[in-house]
C-alpha cells in the first residue's frame, strides 16, 4: 500500500501543479512557489478562457470530443473486427498482414506528415473535419491488441457452439465475442480516445481553420503568442486544466466498464477449461 | 498487405479503385483566391495576437478585395512547415507571415512571389533597413511589417539604491555596474546570458557593425567569426567566467521570476520586450525604465534589431497583386498599424509614427516605466540600425550551432569565440551541402 | 474450426475479408500509402546552384541520402544515443509498470480503479504541458524539489549535459508507465479466476501466485509492452524537443526523429528526414525482432496473449513443446 501512495504522489504531483497553477495570474505563476496557491483567481481566470476570441476554446473542445469521441469508437469497432479476423480465423496470408501491421507502428509520424497532407489535398480534404477524423481511424495497435486477446478471452468452442445453434458469423462476433474482448476493448477505446485527444502532429498538418482545431493545436497556438504577450500562460495552463480535467473524468467513467466485462470473461472461463 | 491470401485480392482490388477516386478528385485548382462577382478572395494566415483586427478593418476598406484570416501556430511552432506544405500541395494561402531572417529559407524553397511589379512604387513608404529585408537579388519577396529596435530596460530603483547615478552609455560601464549590482545582493545580476538563446546573441553582434549574411553575385556570404563580433564574444565571455552575469536562458519560468524579484536587473531587449515585462511583473511597475543600449563606440550611436515579420505572397497564389495590395495596406495604414502597435506585436516598418497613438502616448504602458515616453527612445534606435544586415538559407542551422557551442563553453569547453568559428564551418558547411555556392569570410 | 464442414467453411472465407476490410483500406489509404511515399522520397535529392533562388531541380539519386546521413556524425551520434536510452529506458518502464499492476492486482488492495485511474492520469495530459510542468521541476532557481534536495546539501542539475537524458527518461516514465499497466492489467484480467482458487488450495502465498502464474500467464502482454517500449524510445521526439527550450544541452539533432524533424521542418530538406525515418525505422524493426526471436529462443511464447503465446510457441516449435 505504501507503495501505491508514493507512486500515487509522483503520477498525480504534476497534475496537481497544473490545477494549483490555474487558480493563478500570470504573474504568479512564476512569482510563487508552484505547489501552492497563491491569490486565488480560478474563476476569473475561466471566464476569460471561455470570453477568449468569441468562446473559441468552447469550439475547441467540441471539435476534440467529437475527433476523439468518433474517432475512438470507429477506431475500436475496426481494430475489434481486424483482431478478430486475424486471431479466429486461418487463412492465407493471416501472418503477413500482421507482421505489415506491426510495422506499421514503426515509422515515425514525422516521416507520414508530409505525405498524408499531400494525399488529403489531392483529394480535396485538407483543412476538414475528415482529414483528421480519417486518419484518426486506423489504429494498428488497436488491431493488434484486439488480435491478442480474441485469442486467449474468445473460446473456440463457444463460436462453434453458436455456429451450430446457427447463428451468423456477424452475429457471433458482436454477440460472443465482442462481450468476451470487453476488457481489452475498454482498453483500446481508451488508448485511442487519449491518443487522438493528445495528437497534436496530425491536426497541426492538416488544418488551418481555427474553427476546426482539437483543444491541443488550439493551447499551442496561445502558448507561442506568449512570447509577445505572457497574458497567453494564463490562458494555455488553464486550458490544459480544464482539458486535464475533462480527460481524467473520461477516464475514470471508461474504466467503469471493465467491472462489466470482468463479469463477462468469468462467465465464458467456464467453457475454457 | 492483404496481398497474400485470396479473400484479399479483391481488397487490393478496392484499394487500386479508390486511389483512382481520390486521384480524380485531385482538383488542381487552388483554393484561393477565388473571385466572384468581381470581388477577389483571399486567405491570409498569421499568428500575430488579434490581428484580426486590422484584417477586418481591411475587409471594411475594400470592397473589391476581402481577406480571411486563418490563425496558426507561430513559424517555429509549426506555421512555417504548414506554409511551406500548402505551397508544396498547391493549395497555399495567398498571404503569410514571415519573420525576416526566414525569407531566404522560404526562397530557397521557391516559396514567395517576386511582387516588385505591384509594391515597388511603396518602398518610399517604409524604413529603408527593414524595406531591405524583403529584398534579395534584386527581387522584392516581402512587405514589411514590424521590428525590434533594442534598448536597455533596466531596473531605476535598483541602480539608484546601489549608487549608479546614469545608466551605462558604454559596454565597459555596463560591465562595471554588473559587478557593483552583484557586489551589493549576492543574488542579484545585471542581466543574464541566455546560452540557447543565440538570436538574442546575433542582434548584439549585428549592433558592433558586423555582417554575418549577404550576397556576392552568385554566391552566399557567411562572416560570422569576423573580429567585431569575436569582440562582443570575448566581452560575454568575461562577464560570465566572472560569475557577473547569469547563463540560465530567457523566456522560462526561472527567468520569469527573476524579472519579478530582482534577480536580474536588466534586460537588453526590443520595443516588443515591454508587454513582457509589464505582464510578467506587475509588481516592480514605477521601477523600470529604458535607456538607449550601450555602445562600443565612445562617439555616433548604434542600435541593433531583434525580431521582425513581414507578410509575404507565397507561390501559388492566382492573384499575387491582390495579395501583395494587401500587404502594402496592412503595414501601411496608419489605423492598422496602430491596431499591430496596440498589441505589443512590434515597432511599425513606417520611418514616421506620429500619427501612430498608441507610439505617440500610451499612459498603460508609459506609467509602467514611471511616466517615461519609452517609445522615443525605440524610434531613436529604429533610425540606428545597420542597415547592411541580411540573412542566409536555413538561419536556424546557425542558431542550433552558437546554441551547442556556447553551451560547451559554458560548461567549460572552449570559449565564445571559439563558438563563433565552429558556427561559422558549420554554416558553411551546411549551405554547401545544400548545394550552394557560399563565401567564407567578408 | 477443421470439425466444421466443408461447405460451410467455404463460405465462411470471405467473413475474415469482411471484418478485415474497413482496417486494410485505413491501412492502406493512411499507412501504407504515404510510407510509399516516402521511401520514394528518400531516394531523391534537390539539386540547386548559385544562390539557389528559384525552381530547384530534383533528381534520382539512389541511395545517396541514406549513405550522407550514415556519414553524418549528428545523425549517427543520435542513433547511439537512443539505443544507450532505449537499453536503460525499456527494462526500468517494463518492471515499473509490472510491479504497478501487480500491485493494482492484489486482492488486498481497496479501490482499485481510482490507484489504476491515477497511474493513467499522466496519459492524458498533454505533451507539451507534461514536458512544461516538469521543466519547471527541472529548472534551477524554481524549482521545488531542487529546493528541497539543496536543504540536505545535494544540488542536482538536472538539464546538464550528463544528466539531462535521464530526465527525460523520466518524464517517459510519468507519461507511459501507466499506459503500460493497463495493459498489463487488462491481462491479467484475462487469467481465469480458476487457476487462482487451484494455487490458493494448493496453499500458494501472493508472491507465489504472482511469480508462478500471473507472470508467465501474461508474459505475451509484457511481450508486447516490451517491444512497444522499444519503438517509443528510439522514437523520443516530443520531450527533448519541448526541453530545449530550457538548455542548450540538447542539440537540434539530439533523437534521430528530432534530426528527421529539423531536416524536414526547418531545414526543408524532406528527401533526407525520409531517409532518416526509414533508417530509424528499419532499426526498430530489427530491434524488434531480435528481441522477438531471443524470448523465444529462452522458451517463452512469442508475442501474443497467455494462449495465443501458447499457439504460437506450438507452431513454431513443430509441437515439441
Amino acid at each position: 500500500m505504501t507503495f501505491l501512495f508514493v507512486c500515487t504522489i509522483y503520477f498525480v504531483l504534476p497534475v496537481y501543479w497544473v490545477l494549483v497553477s490555474s487558480t493563478k495570474s500570470t504573474a504568479d505563476l512564476f512569482g510563487s512557489f508552484g505547489l501552492w496557491f497563491a491569490h486565488f483567481r480560478l474563476g476569473a481566470n475561466l471566464r476569460q478562457l471561455f470570453a477568449a476570441d468569441q468562446g473559441i476554446f468552447l469550439r475547441w473542445l467540441a471539435n476534440s470530443v467529437l475527433y476523439a469521441g468518433l474517432g475512438a469508437v470507429l477506431a475500436t469497432v475496426i481494430s475489434a473486427a481486424a483482431g478478430y479476423a486475424l486471431a479466429k480465423y486461418s487463412f492465407r496470408g493471416r501472418e503477413a498482414i500482421f507482421s505489415v501491421i506491426l510495422a506499421g507502428v514503426m515509422v515515425p509520424p514525422t516521416a507520414l506528415a508530409l505525405p498524408l497532407y499531400l494525399m488529403m489535398s489531392r483529394a480535396g480534404l485538407a483543412n476538414s473535419y475528415l482529414s483528421v477524423l480519417l486518419p484518426s481511424m486506423v489504429s494498428p495497435f488497436g488491431a493488434y491488441l484486439a488480435r491478442v486477446y480474441a485469442a486467449s478471452a474468445v473460446p473456440d468452442e463457444l463460436i462453434e457452439a453458436a455456429r451450430i445453434d446457427g447463428a451468423g458469423e456477424l452475429r457471433i462476433f458482436a454477440r460472443v465475442a465482442a462481450p468476451a474482448m470487453t476488457p481489452a476493448l475498454v482498453t483500446i477505446g481508451l488508448f485511442t480516445f487519449v491518443g487522438i485527444w493528445n495528437n497534436f502532429f496530425l491536426p497541426l498538418v492538416m488544418l488551418s481553420s481555427q474553427n476546426l482545431y482539437p483543444v491541443t493545436l488550439g493551447l499551442t497556438v496561445w502558448e507561442g503568442q506568449t512570447y509577445r504577450d505572457p497574458s497567453f500562460y494564463q490562458l494555455t495552463v488553464t486550458g490544459a486544466a480544464v482539458s486535464a480535467v475533462l480527460l481524467i473524468a473520461a477516464v475514470i467513467m471508461l474504466q467503469r466498464f471493465w467491472r462489466s466485462g470482468l463479469t463477462r470473461s468469468g462467465l465464458t472461463t467456464g467453457a475454457l477449461r | 498487405m492483404c496481398i497474400r491470401s485470396r479473400p484479399s485480392r479483391w481488397l487490393a482490388g478496392l484499394m487500386v479503385v479508390l486511389l483512382a477516386a481520390i486521384s480524380a478528385c485531385s482538383s488542381g485548382s487552388a483554393r484561393t483566391p477565388s473571385s466572384s462577382g468581381g470581388v477577389v478572395h483571399l486567405t491570409f494566415w498569421s499568428w500575430v495576437p488579434n490581428i484580426a483586427n486590422a484584417v477586418s478593418l481591411f475587409n471594411s476598406a475594400h470592397k473589391n478585395i476581402q481577406v480571411t484570416l486563418d490563425t496558426i501556430p507561430t513559424g517555429s511552432n509549426g506555421g512555417y512547415a504548414k506554409m511551406l506544405d500548402a505551397v508544396k500541395a498547391g493549395n497555399p494561402p495567398c498571404a503569410a507571415q514571415v519573420e525576416y531572417q526566414e525569407i531566404p529559407t522560404f526562397l530557397l524553397q521557391n516559396a514567395l512571389v517576386n511582387i516588385k511589379p505591384w509594391v515597388a512604387s511603396s518602398q518610399s513608404l517604409f524604413v529603408p533597413w527593414q524595406w531591405n529585408q524583403g529584398v534579395y537579388n534584386g527581387s522584392v519577396y516581402a512587405v514589411p511589417q514590424a521590428s525590434g529596435p533594442m534598448a536597455l530596460y533596466y531596473r531605476k530603483d535598483v541602480f539608484s539604491r546601489d549608487g549608479i547615478v546614469t545608466p551605462p552609455r558604454t559596454w565597459a560601464q555596463y560591465a562595471q555596474d554588473a559587478a557593483i549590482i552583484h557586489s551589493h545582493a549576492p543574488h542579484a545580476y545585471i542581466t543574464t546570458f541566455p546560452v540557447p538563446d543565440s538570436a538574442w546573441y546575433t542582434a548584439l553582434a549585428w549592433q558592433a557593425g558586423t555582417k554575418w549574411f549577404g550576397t556576392s553575385g552568385d554566391h552566399w556570404t557567411v562572416n560570422i567569426a569576423n573580429a567585431a563580433s569575436q569582440r562582443v564574444a570575448g566581452y560575454w565571455y568575461g562577464l560570465v567566467k566572472k560569475g557577473m552575469v547569469k547563463t540560465e536562458n530567457d523566456f522560462t519560468s526561472a527567468w520569469y521570476k527573476d524579472l519579478q524579484d530582482g534577480g536580474v536587473v536588466t534586460w537588453i531587449s526590443a520595443s516588443w520586450g515591454d508587454a513582457i515585462l509589464r505582464q510578467n511583473a506587475p509588481n516592480t511597475a514605477g521601477n523600470w525604465a529604458v535607456a538607449p543600449m550601450p555602445q562600443w563606440a565612445s562617439s555616433g550611436f548604434a542600435a541593433s534589431n531583434w525580431g521582425g515579420s513581414s507578410t509575404a505572397v507565397l507561390r501559388g497564389c492566382p492573384d499575387p497583386q491582390a495579395a501583395a495590395q494587401f500587404a502594402v495596406w496592412l503595414n501601411t495604414n496608419a489605423r492598422s498599424i496602430n491596431l499591430l502597435v496596440t498589441d505589443g506585436y512590434g515597432w511599425p516598418a513606417v520611418p514616421s509614427v506620429s500619427s501612430i497613438p498608441s507610439v505617440t502616448g500610451n499612459p498603460k504602458v508609459f506609467s509602467f516605466y514611471g511616466g517615461q515616453n519609452i517609445n522615443a527612445v525605440f524610434q531613436q534606435a529604429d533610425q540606428n540600425i545597420n542597415e547592411s544586415w541580411g540573412w542566409i538559407p536555413n538561419v536556424q542551422t546557425t542558431y542550433d550551432a552558437l546554441d551547442s557551442a556556447f553551451a560547451s563553453a559554458a560548461n567549460g569547453n572552449g570559449t565564445f569565440a571559439s563558438a563563433l568559428t565552429s558556427a561559422q564551418r558549420q554554416t558553411v558547411a551546411s549551405l554547401s551541402g545544400a548545394g550552394l555556392k557560399v563565401t567564407s569570410g567578408p | 474450426m477443421s470439425a466444421a464442414p466443408a461447405v460451410r467453411r467455404r463460405r465462411r472465407s470471405r467473413v475474415p475479408a469482411l471484418f478485415l476490410l474497413p482496417f486494410c483500406l485505413l491501412f492502406a489509404a493512411f499507412f501504407v500509402a504515404p510510407i510509399g511515399y516516402a521511401v520514394y522520397q528518400s531516394l531523391f535529392t534537390t539539386q540547386r546552384s548559385g544562390l539557389g533562388l528559384g525552381a530547384a531541380q530534383t533528381v534520382f539519386s539512389g541511395l545517396a541520402n541514406y549513405a550522407a546521413a550514415l556519414r553524418d556524425a549528428a545523425f549517427t551520434g543520435s542513433m547511439l544515443r537512443v539505443l544507450l536510452f532505449m537499453a536503460v529506458e525499456t527494462p526500468v518502464m517494463i518492471i515499473f509498470a509490472l510491479l504497478l499492476a501487480l500491485a493494482l492486482d492484489a486482492a488486498s488492495v481497496r479501490f482499485p480503479a481510482l490507484f489504476r485511474s491515477a497511474f493513467f492520469a499522466p496519459y492524458g495530459v498533454p505533451g507539451v504541458i507534461a514536458s512544461l510542468l516538469w521543466g519547471f521541476i527541472y529548472v534551477p532557481g524554481i524549482s521545488p524539489v531542487v529546493q528541497v534536495l539543496g536543504g540536505v546539501g545535494l544540488h542536482p542539475d538536472f538539464l546538464g549535459p550528463q544528466t539531462v537524458l535521464w530526465s527525460i527518461a523520466n518524464i517517459l516514465t510519468w507519461e507511459f508507465a501507466g499506459y503500460n499497466m493497463l495493459v498489463l492489467t487488462a491481462s491479467l484480467k484475462a487469467i481465469p479466476d480458476e487457476l487462482y482458487e487451484a494455487a490458493q488450495i494448493d496453499g500458494a502465498g501472493g508472491l507465489r501466485i504472482a511469480w508462478r502464474i500471473k507472470i508467465p500467464l501474461i508474459s505475451g502482454a509484457l511481450i508486447l509492452t516490451t517491444v512497444f517500449t522499444i519503438i517509443g524510445t528510439l522514437q523520443l521526439f516530443a520531450e527533448p524537443l519541448v526541453l530545449r527550450g530550457l538548455t542548450a544541452n540538447i542539440s537540434d539533432s539530439y533523437t534521430p526523429n528530432l534530426s528527421a524533424y529539423t531536416q524536414a521542418f526547418t531545414d526543408s530538406n524532406y528527401s533526407m528526414a525520409a531517409a532518416e525515418a526509414v533508417i530509424l525505422a528499419l532499426a526498430a524493426l530489427v530491434l524488434s525482432f531480435v528481441f522477438l526471436r531471443l524470448v523465444q529462443r529462452a522458451g517463452g511464447p512469442g508475442a501474443g496473449g497467455p494462449r495465443a503465446g501458447r499457439e504460437a510457441g506450438r507452431r513454431r516449435t513443430g509441437g515439441r513443446r
